[in-house]
């Protein structure tokens, strides 16, 4: 009875110490908590061949541990390793392994605030898989929310070009380049749209719109900017538009979609057209 | 042809009379069914986890069998004086190891067909196309004959802690014959040289026959590549299985 009741407390006392040092060794170990996990996970080339064979798991536990580690907000300095750990671990394992390159480079961009590593994430991403183009297309959203508009739609015409991406990227392209103030090639883009013989007749409705639009603020850019010309050498508004052609400004007159001349006001220099129309209600 | 059906039968049905096989089928199903929940915890890529996982059981575990029930084989056999009853039958000794081993594959089919039928169903079960991982699936049988094959030539002259040693040992560094390519190309010509050359060429080359990434992915293997794979590792396991034959029939029981 008397071992029984011994054995018993032994147990009792055991119990309680180990529990007692984990929570010891947790508290001693929370004020540390950052990179320290980080330490010791290798480059993925010598992951891949310690995995013998095993080496899509071996992703996918390293993503599924990342995607907790990247979810505590508390760590200190969690972004310090985080292009490893997506940009070389993982992809060592798994290059086919789409997502962790997009969830790598949204914390970075999102969180991190570096785009450029975000983008370098993708792009790796790309590379590895370069029949994938939502990543091109996602590093286009990412280059979007940046204001960085050519980077993005450089990125939207990447993944346009690749076999099975939705037609409909092109018209990021040209949304993209407008966008960034270059018109003329969004008109160009719109105009691909709008002859594309796969395209839906919304996406040509569009594509029409957007030509009408674009090519009349286009037009007005240009007229405006030769208008200022003038008066910078002249010192006084053309009278008439044919007056830029005539001080070789311009090579020509444009006319509106419908044919039709701008409207020019020789009192304030200013060049106009009829909204409604262009906007084709 | 006959001794060696009834050798295979006889270790077929001693082996699933094992608890152990069971104890590991019965894990292997539960990381199958259990990876569902791990899924939950990624973000995207459910599917590829719940595939990656199982694939993984069906290798992992598959290994496991081959080498906890092949290790001990013909040792087992030898141990307990059995074998004296055996080789008394009309049966050869090169029958009695190919029985062995013929035995050791139906175990080892049976997990395949078991575990990967489950990981087959939990990939159907989430609506996403399965016939993919066939292939992987059956190389990965392939994987596991070669093993046996080491298994059972190892217990055919050594006990069973030895030859788990020696076949755990082959699958290692039957995943790693890459890098004795790697190594030659950085050392000077001579006998390293020679040596990792030999070493390369007659270590099996294991990861020839993974090809679980591709099936995940829903990349194509072409028909020939896998026939090539599959042809690799039957005949590199029947070049084993000979020499385990050879080495146990110049064996000398006192």
């Amino acid at each position: 009875m008397i071992r029984r009741v011994a054995a018993g407390l032994l147990f009792a006392a055991a119990v309680t110490g180990a529990a007692y040092a984990r929570a010891r060794l947790a508290a001693l170990e929370a004020p540390q908590a950052g990179s320290k996990e980080l330490l010791y996970l290798p480059n993925g080339k010598y992951l891949k061949a310690a995995s013998l064979g095993q080496a899509p798991v071996a992703a996918d536990l390293v993503y599924l541990w990342a995607i907790q580690y990247y979810s505590d907000y508390a760590r200190q300095d969690r972004f310090r390793y985080i292009e490893h750990v997506f940009g070389n671990v993982i992809p060592e394992l798994d290059p086919r392994f789409i997502d962790p390159y997009w969830l790598g480079a949204l914390i970075l961009t999102t969180e991190a605030q570096d785009l450029d590593g975000g983008l370098r994430l993708l792009d790796l991403g790309a590379e590895k898989n370069p029949k994938e183009w939502v990543l091109p297309f996602l590093a286009g959203w990412e280059c979007d929310h940046a204001k960085e508009y050519d980077r993005a739609a450089a990125y939207f015409d990447r993944a346009a070009r690749i076999p099975d991406a939705p037609a409909a990227l092109v018209r990021l392209v040209a949304g993209m380049r407008a966008r960034g103030g270059n018109l003329r090639e969004a008109i160009a883009k719109w105009n691909e749209v709008l002859h594309d013989p796969r395209g839906d007749d919304a996406s040509r409705a569009i594509a029409e719109r957007q030509v009408r639009t674009l090519t009349v603020r286009a037009d007005l850019q240009e007229l405006d900017a030769a208008v200022v010309s003038f008066r910078e050498r002249r010192g006084t508004a053309p009278r008439r538009l044919d007056d830029l052609v005539h001080a070789g400004l311009l090579s020509r007159v444009p006319r509106d979609p419908d044919g039709q001349p701008y409207r020019y006001d020789p009192a304030t220099g200013r060049v106009s057209s009829d909204a409604s129309r262009v906007l084709g209600s | 042809m006959r001794g060696i059906l009834a050798v295979a039968l006889n270790t077929f049905r001693e082996a699933i009379r094992d608890r152990v096989l069971y104890l590991i089928l019965a894990v292997a199903l539960v990381v199958v069914a259990g990876s569902r929940f791990v899924a939950m915890l990624t973000v995207g890529s459910e599917v590829k986890i719940v595939k990656d996982l199982g694939l993984a059981a069906v290798s992992i575990f598959g290994l496991l069998i081959a080498v906890f029930v092949g290790v001990s084989l013909v040792s087992k056999e030898i141990e307990r004086r059995t074998v004296y009853t055996l080789l008394a039958q009309p049966v050869a000794r090169w029958q009695f190891i190919a029985g062995k081993y013929a035995g050791l594959l139906m175990v080892l089919g049976a997990n395949v067909l078991v575990v990967g039928g489950a990981v087959l169903a939990a990939v159907a079960l989430l609506g996403e196309g399965a016939a993919a991982l066939v292939p992987a699936i059956a190389l990965i049988f392939v994987e596991l004959a070669v093993v046996a094959a080491f298994a059972v030539l190892f217990s055919s002259f050594t006990n069973p802690i030895l030859a788990a040693v020696g076949t755990v040992a082959v699958y290692v560094a039957g995943h790693l014959s890459w890098s004795f390519d790697l190594l030659r190309k950085r050392i000077a010509p001579g006998a390293g040289r020679v040596l990792c050359d030999v070493l390369h060429a007659v270590l099996p080359n294991l990861d020839r026959l993974d090809v679980k990434a591709e099936a995940v992915h829903g990349v194509a293997i072409p028909s020939g590549t896998l026939a090539a794979a599959a042809a690799y590792g039957a005949f590199y396991a029947l070049a084993v299985l000979v020499l385990a034959c050879v080495v146990f029939e110049r064996r000398e029981f006192a």
